[in-house]
């Protein structure tokens, strides 16, 4: 039975610190190495800089061994939820989808309400892949 | 009430989008004055939420005017969106930069500064020990520290570098947040259609750290061997790359 957190934190810059925190004690639990765990804070961080800052956002982590599970939202954006819906551009393109492609083993995204999404993120340890 | 503030509120957006034809169609500089005059007041609340940082508050004023400037100047009249949404970021942009320009730094206390410093050396001789990247524990226990303070120290030295000015939300000095005022349905506004595309804004990143995005996105290399290659720390490169992305991202904004 994987541990779960759950958080709900202002879609603020002042709190994106917080919320770095936050993912990097979840991935110190899950064992995650030090890169890996500074990937998944980045693709958090992405996330949050790139929804409109309004408001609050939920983040659940679900925690198994070498092993992370993300979920983030719902964020509201348009362009955000187009730009990761869309296929990735491939490699020579710095796009939103490139970054997260490159720092998690996997991401989707879900349509909720009201055009939100809620953006799922995994990372597996390298040597637990 | 709440239908004559939404009369008010579509009035005085009209009433901008007027000044702004006539600034703009016909060169009106008084028209100009007048938008400038008009949106000083969310100059002002915005600037007071930067208070006590070291900078008297006037300059930050100041500095969130030319914020203003800049977005009465770059306004698109086809734009279906008020001045207010469009300059508040252009404003709250020109203020972090000033902040950052200014070198403003965050007390750190000083066991965390010490941390932070050895951290970097630490990581870079576990990494090649363990023939991968270390874990948090590992490297708490190569410090003889705590995990927890690993993060804190690791965070520390990622806020030094990023430097996260916004404001926390809510009122403390009773004032509406500038960002509530302007109202919900102003929230997925054009000027995030290019965000989720950092393209634009490599060109104004050094070369050192272009070539360490590239390596990292598009070669996609670990920050590790990325660290190898330019002759800095893993610790170093990943703080490049945040602040690079984020920097980016400030671009586009402004």
């Amino acid at each position: 039975m994987p541990d779960r957190i759950a958080l709900r934190a202002p879609l603020s810059d002042d709190f994106v610190g917080v919320v770095r925190l936050i993912v990097g004690g979840v991935a110190e639990r899950a064992d995650l190495g030090f890169e890996d765990m500074d990937d998944l804070q980045l693709a958090v961080e992405r996330l949050l800089a790139e929804a409109v800052s309004l408001g609050y956002v939920a983040l659940r982590f679900e925690i198994g061994p070498g092993r992370v599970r993300t979920s983030v939202g719902p964020l509201h954006s348009e362009a955000l939820a187009r730009a990761l819906q869309e296929p990735d551009d491939g490699p020579a393109t710095l796009t939103l989808g490139r970054i997260l492609s490159t720092v998690v083993s996997s991401y989707g995204v879900e349509t909720v309400a009201d055009g939100h999404i809620v953006v799922r993120l995994e990372k597996v340890m390298e040597d637990a892949g | 009430m709440r239908e004559s503030r939404e009369v008010s509120r579509l009035r005085a957006r009209a009433e901008d989008r007027d000044l702004l034809r006539r600034y703009q169609e016909y060169g009106d500089v008084l028209a100009r004055e007048r938008l400038v005059s008009r949106h000083l007041p969310l100059v002002r609340a915005l600037a007071r939420r930067y208070a006590g940082r070291g900078e008297p508050l006037e300059d930050i004023e100041q500095v969130g005017a030319i914020g203003l400037l800049k977005a009465i100047d770059r306004f698109e009249l086809e734009r279906e969106v008020s001045l207010a949404t469009y300059a508040t970021p252009n404003v709250v942009g020109e203020i972090k930069r000033h902040f950052r320009d200014k070198g403003w730094a965050i007390r750190v206390p000083r066991a965390l500064q010490e941390l932070n410093a050895r951290m970097a050396q630490a990581i870079d001789r576990l990494t090649s020990k363990l023939g991968r990247s270390p874990s948090v524990a590992e490297i708490a226990e190569a410090l003889d520290t705590t995990p927890e303070a690993v993060l804190e120290a690791l965070e520390v030295g990622s806020a030094y570098t990023t430097l996260s000015l916004s404001p926390v939300p809510g009122a403390e000095d009773g004032e509406a947040d500038p960002l509530d005022v302007i109202g919900e349905e102003d929230a997925g506004f054009e000027r995030w259609e290019d965000r989720a595309d950092l393209e634009p804004a490599l060109g104004q990143l050094a070369m050192r750290e272009r070539e360490i995005l590239r390596m990292r996105f598009e070669e996609g290399l670990p920050q590790t061997q990325i660290a190898d290659r330019v002759g800095l720390s893993q610790m170093h490169v990943s703080r490049l790359i945040r602040k690079s992305l984020a920097a980016m991202r400030d671009e586009l904004a402004s």
